[in-house]
């Protein structure tokens, strides 16, 4: 298992590296630059002297592999520059972000897990049911519209109707920013802070919902029709029995991979979810900083979700791992 | 199994708590405390129905909370510096914050300077050398009540002039002393005329208070915010990512600000800020004029007051390189200008607020008072006009229908900066125009860094889309057309008469008015060069991007456009109905 581990580990390193590298590049083949913007060339003609100063102050002038070599250098050091715009440490900007967002994913995980696990469950119990049939209907739309398309309809059903219809507060959603963002225990909202997050939580939310839901169903359904289901029917089980012993935890194996996977999923839909509620997270300054040409806080957040997706994909990897004692072996034979 | 259940009974346990807590914060919302609320009323309540007296001018507060959204966020406050180039730090905070020798007034049609609270009237000025004298207001204070006086000008002129990382220090520079003759008496001598004068010591960076600020690192004590203020507001917080925050500076000697506070809550994306605003979470909105804040306007708003002026300091134009065929020659200059329907133009791009007809000079719509405003008036679609000039100049339509000279086609490189949709959907009509006169036009777009920072200064274009964007009431024209600014070695290349226009009897006049401080001369001479410019067809003015600011008919007050302060210039005045 050790050694697993350290395969592992050695294969994010190097997913790093190519992910920074390859965004490092791509972001030179953006329109626009960062020394026209920070020379105050967003919407006037900037003062070219005042270019040249910029281009100088922070190498964008430099040779692409000397940029590229200098960025590398000062990020094994741990040192992700500062913001080109702000001015301020990226690390710091991060520290600020990223709980943000960590908030809103545990809450879509949360989400994710009660809503699509149930009702894949249901769903694949009940086969050919009515439910059966409306969920799968539900499920598949919800995979199919894309994410800010969702957030533009649930802002306009549960914060612009009830607005212009004059519903009472208690039934108003907020569309944008995090309220008074407040939060008890790290990840429970208080105050009015809850308004802002279950419109931002339930969207992110939904692609995946709609897949753990998918998959649950699935799976289970396999898990129905195998023998030892039928085994432990035959040894006078109840049915609620045999599912939950039984039939639950064999299911349950591809939809924890899939939640993992869903985490770093989450981040990546994040850019859009909280742009479209203006939510301050990873996402967010992610998108602001290709928007404005920052490109330290652009590696240095992308750093961050690359390094989480593949931690949690390592994570999801070893508890695959033991609830599967298969795969273990495989990876003792490797060794 | 019993160590199962108890976790599974801890975690329903921990879950419920959960669901509890943030039951207990839709208690408090629903109390009418939500702070968040984009109309709460000044005592705490949130009855968006209670009326607020009109407050006079001399009563801080009682109009309420007032939650307006802001597109883009400063990247900091120390206004000087070269990271303070957002307009929308400006508008938010700098404009309602600092101190300014002089205000943006508009009188009659035009935009004119006007001596601000901080003046105790209009400066006097004398020539040869020239000497502007400001007098004080005796009342003008900081928000610790120190007096506002001449240490602060002074201090303000060496951080510009003497500074680094300076966003621009036209006309600072060109000082050369600045003198206290006594506490509310400020002296300043230029070491050669300058006559925008009235732009400094306001505009951009405000008066900086001396008595807080000297000998200290100025950037370091303002980029992240800062607390003291000369103006009718004061920055309460400044939450990065999320919010800016202003309160009303209890000490201001002018006109008090009237909302107990103001929010300003970052929603960059366009859509999101449209549907907030719908949803009534903020009461304002300020959108750039691309094509998706229009269509959400045509689609419609209810209960709001929009206020869409086409009175700004934008003039976005087709500039075309006099310097490199085919518009090295007048004739087909003005052959193109005949060839296109401008108002046409304008009308798909802008018709859906109003704005339907193009601009007629090179100098932005706020110059007004400055400009021929008509001077481009002739310049109308007319094939037959295009046919006669272009034939006159040796041209003739080929088998393709393009005009061609000598074996040259009049096939025209056609840029712009990449990514921007409106730009993209003009170069689209201005293409299909220009064939149906005979001109191929081919679209090769560009990072505007390599377009502002490369090509334009290297003539390396023919024709090109963008605008230039004024902060003040000062016409910038030599810059941009007399000869002696065409980049060059001569001039270190950084000459921005990119158009390479070169028109002897044009340079004088911008000379002129770059240097005279008479008003009414400045203005003839301003007229005569932008005369002098159509008839030479030195580019193509098109359109002024219009200002769109949206209001929530909750606030009350005078909600009007200020081209240079925004719609949020007479923030201090508004309040909750």
């Amino acid at each position: 298992m050790t050694a697993y581990i350290v395969r592992r580990l050695v294969q994010v390193v190097v997913t790093i590296f190519f992910a920074l590298t390859f965004l490092f590049l791509l972001y030179f083949a953006l329109p626009g630059d960062a020394a026209t913007l920070l020379a105050g060339g967003d919407g006037r003609v900037p003062d070219p002297v005042t270019v040249r100063q910029v281009q100088d102050r922070y190498g964008l002038d430099d040779p692409l592999p000397t940029q590229l070599a200098s960025y590398w250098q000062r990020l094994v050091q741990g040192d992700l520059g500062q913001s080109y715009q702000s001015g301020r440490d990226v690390t710091s900007l991060l520290l600020e972000a990223a709980p943000r967002s960590i908030r809103l994913s545990i809450w879509a995980i949360m989400i994710e897990v009660v809503v699509g696990i149930s009702v894949g469950l249901i769903s694949a119990v009940r086969r050919s049911s009515l439910i059966d049939r409306l969920s799968t209907a539900v499920t598949a739309m919800a995979s199919a519209v894309p994410v800010f398309v969702l957030a533009f309809v649930l802002q306009y059903l549960f914060a612009v109707i009830p607005e212009d219809q004059g519903w009472a507060d208690f039934f108003r959603f907020e569309t944008s920013g995090r309220g008074d963002d407040t939060w008890l225990l790290f990840f429970i909202p208080t105050g009015n802070t809850w308004r802002y997050l279950v419109l931002p939580a339930v969207t992110l939310a939904s692609v995946s919902a709609a897949l753990a839901a998918r998959t649950a169903r699935g799976s289970m359904l396999e898990v129905l029709g195998a023998d030892f289901m039928r085994t432990a029917k035959a040894k006078g089980l109840r049915d609620r029995e045999v599912l939950a012993k039984h039939g639950l935890r064999n299911a349950m194996l591809p939809v924890v991979a899939l939640i993992g996977l869903d985490f770093g999923t989450s981040i990546g839909a994040a850019v859009l979810t909280e742009t479209a509620f203006s939510w301050g997270g990873l996402g967010f300054y992610i998108a602001e900083s290709v928007r404005r040409r920052d490109l330290p806080v652009l590696l240095g957040f992308t750093t961050v979700v690359v390094l989480a997706y593949c931690l949690i994909n390592l994570l999801v990897d070893i508890c695959y791992a033991w609830f599967d004692p298969r795969v273990r072996l495989r990876a003792g034979t490797a060794k | 199994m019993r160590g199962k259940r108890r976790l599974a009974t801890m975690m329903a346990l921990f879950l419920a708590f959960a669901l509890i807590a943030a039951g207990c914060g839709s208690d408090d919302s629903g109390t009418g405390s939500d702070s968040s609320s984009a109309a709460t009323n000044g005592d705490g309540g949130s009855d968006e129905s209670t009326p607020t007296t009109d407050a006079a001018s001399d009563t801080v507060g009682g109009g309420g909370t007032l939650t307006l959204g802001a597109e883009q966020e400063p990247d900091c406050m120390d206004w000087i510096n070269t990271c303070a180039g957002s307009s929308w730090g400006s508008w938010m905070v700098n404009y309602q914050v600092m101190p300014r020798a002089f205000d943006f007034a508009k009188e009659g049609d035009a935009w004119v300077y006007e001596p601000s609270v901080l003046l105790a009237g209009e400066p006097e000025v004398t020539s040869n050398p020239q000497v502007v004298t400001y007098k004080l207001n005796p009342d003008a204070v900081w928000d610790d009540k120190t007096p506002i006086t001449c240490k602060d000008f002074i201090y303000t002129w060496e951080q510009v002039a003497k500074g680094e990382d300076v966003y621009d220090p036209s006309g600072y520079v060109d000082i050369a002393s600045v003198e206290a003759t006594d506490d509310t008496t400020c002296k300043v001598t230029f070491s050669k005329p300058y006559a925008g004068w009235k732009s400094l010591f306001g505009g951009l960076y405000g008066v900086q208070p001396a008595h807080l600020l000297e000998g200290k690192d100025r950037n370091a004590e303002m980029k992240d915010g800062y607390k003291f203020s000369g103006g009718p507001f004061k920055l309460e917080s400044w939450e990065k990512g999320t919010a800016i925050t202003l309160v009303p500076n209890e000490n201001y000697w002018g006109p008090k600000a009237k909302p107990d506070k103001v929010i300003f809550k970052l929603i960059p994306d366009t859509a999101a800020a449209f549907q907030a605003f719908k949803a009534g979470e903020v009461l304002a909105i300020y959108p750039q004029p691309q094509i998706d804040a229009i269509e959400q306007i045509n689609a419609g708003l209810d209960d709001v007051t929009s206020v869409i002026s086409a009175d700004t300091g934008n003039l976005e134009a087709l500039w075309m390189n006099n310097g490199k065929a085919p518009f090295d020659s007048v004739a087909v200059r003005q052959a193109f200008g005949y060839a296109l329907d401008r108002d046409a133009i304008v009308k798909r791009l802008f018709g859906g607020i109003g704005v339907e007809a193009a601009v007629n000079s090179l100098n932005p719509p706020i110059l007004s008072a400055l400009a021929d405003n008509a001077a481009w008036s002739g310049y109308k679609l007319d094939l037959a006009k295009v046919d006669e000039l272009m034939t006159g100049d040796g041209w003739a339509k080929g088998a393709d229908g393009i005009w061609a000279k000598g074996g040259q086609r009049a096939s025209i490189e056609f840029k712009t900066t990449a990514g921007n949709k409106r730009r993209e959907l003009t170069q689209q009509i201005v293409q299909e125009q220009a064939k149906a006169a005979g001109f191929e036009l081919t679209i090769n777009n560009q990072k505007a860094g390599d377009l502002f920072g490369q090509q334009l200064p290297a003539g390396d274009f023919q024709l090109a889309l963008y605008a230039q964007v004024l902060t003040n009431l000062e016409p910038a024209n030599c810059g941009l057309f007399c000869s002696k600014n065409i980049p060059t070695d001569a001039n270190g290349n950084t000459g921005q008469n990119w158009t390479r226009t070169n028109i002897p009897a044009l340079d004088p006049l911008l000379e002129e008015v770059d240097a005279t401080v008479d008003d009414a001369a400045r203005a003839k001479a301003n007229k005569e060069a932008d005369k002098i410019q159509a008839e030479n067809m030195v580019s193509l003015p098109l359109d002024p991007l219009p200002n769109i600011g949206l209001v929530s008919k909750k606030i009350k007050g005078d909600v009007e456009e200020n081209p240079i302060t925004s719609v949020f210039g007479n923030l201090y005045q508004w309040s909750l109905n």
